[in-house]
């Protein structure tokens, strides 16, 4: 058998990493929305300001990036359930599926929360309008921003915008992290 | 020099020229709607704080990732295009890159920690420093894995 052969068989004899794309997917897609929630929220409840961020945002600066990690974790599981090295590429494919499945997640989970919560969204945009409103912006700048904030909001709502955003970015970086997470929790060949 | 996995790694340096490009912002094309509703400030929307004080601006407009999300992107793409060049020092203990790694992003928490907390007053610069720190440091862990020199 010569060595490209053998290397696709050891490929096919590997176990399957669905298990560990679908946790790290559900755990990671459940952390990126319910700090989207939490912002969601804290921006409805807080007094206008004028500024474009609200104060609580800087809470944030803990959480940059902290979607891009789902591919680590599930290369950390799937090399603790089997105990096996990782190759790169492999890496970087078992990162690009949990990115999808993280984008998924947080568009399911929005999708039922427009179930839970029907006036968010609304609420929200009232909440961006007042804080445009509180703005020294010159008034024809201000309607603009206002104009472009609000209808931008509303397409947001839409599976295929959310989807649109959410896929690339989250498939990118999780493909990085994956790839990291290859080297880092694989274990060593021979 | 002996090349392995070549599409890999073209693959990652095209996207992570991608992902840069994306978080300079609607500035670096002039574009005219307003920045918070352009299409790169939404792709990074659940992924970075986006505070326009926080970020670096070009052409009037912040840009898309706060200054330090930018220093770790690029940071890990210039990594990435040195590492051609870096395999030539010939590092074969890659755990020592990792110690690194955690020690900087470590000192990354601790920046973000002591400006929450009112302890020091962090900049855009140190902010970008810091992250660009991070993101190269985790590029050199790849070191070996795409070229050799023989």
């Amino acid at each position: 058998m010569d060595e490209v052969a053998e290397q696709q068989a050891e490929q096919n004899n590997q176990p399957p990493y669905w298990t560990s794309v679908g946790i790290a997917g559900l755990i990671f897609g459940i952390i990126v929305f319910a700090l989207s929630l939490v912002t969601s929220y804290a921006m409805i409840n807080s007094e206008p300001t004028g500024s474009l961020f609200s104060p609580v945002q800087l809470l944030g600066v803990f959480v940059c990036l902290v979607g891009a990690f789902g591919g680590m974790l599930a290369i950390w599981h799937y090399a603790n359930e089997y105990d096996i090295s990782i190759k790169l590429g492999k890496g970087a494919l078992i990162g690009l599926f949990t990115g999808i499945c993280i984008a998924l997640v947080t568009v399911v989970f929005n999708q039922i929360w427009q179930f839970i919560d029907p006036d968010m969204t609304q609420k929200l945009i009232d909440s961006t309008i007042a804080n445009f409103e509180a703005s020294e912006l010159p008034d024809d700048t201000k309607q603009q921003m206002i104009d472009s904030t609000v209808q931008s909001m509303r397409d947001q709502n839409s599976i295929g915008t959310q989807l649109l955003y959410n896929l690339p970015m989250y498939g990118i970086l999780n493909v990085l992290t994956g790839m990291i997470g290859a080297k880092v929790f694989g274990k060593k060949e021979g | 020099m002996q090349i392995r996995q070549p599409i890999l790694y073209a693959s990652i340096l095209l996207l992570v020229f991608v992902v840069v490009l994306v978080a300079m912002g609607g500035g670096l094309f002039n574009q005219s709607t307003p920045w918070p509703v352009q299409w790169q400030h939404q792709s990074f929307n659940s992924l970075c704080h986006q505070i326009a004080d926080r970020s670096f601006w070009i052409s009037g407009q912040p840009m898309a990732v706060c200054s330090r999300c930018m220093g770790i992107y690029s940071g890990f793409a210039l990594g990435w295009v040195l590492l051609p060049m870096l395999s030539l020092m010939k590092i074969t203990r890659v755990a020592y890159i990792k110690k690194i790694v955690v020690f900087v992003l470590l000192f990354n928490l601790i920046d973000a920690a002591g400006n929450f907390f009112g302890l020091w007053q962090n900049t855009l610069v140190s902010r970008t420093v810091l992250g660009g720190m991070l993101g190269s440091s985790t590029a050199l862990i790849f070191i070996g894995d795409f070229f050799q020199h023989n």
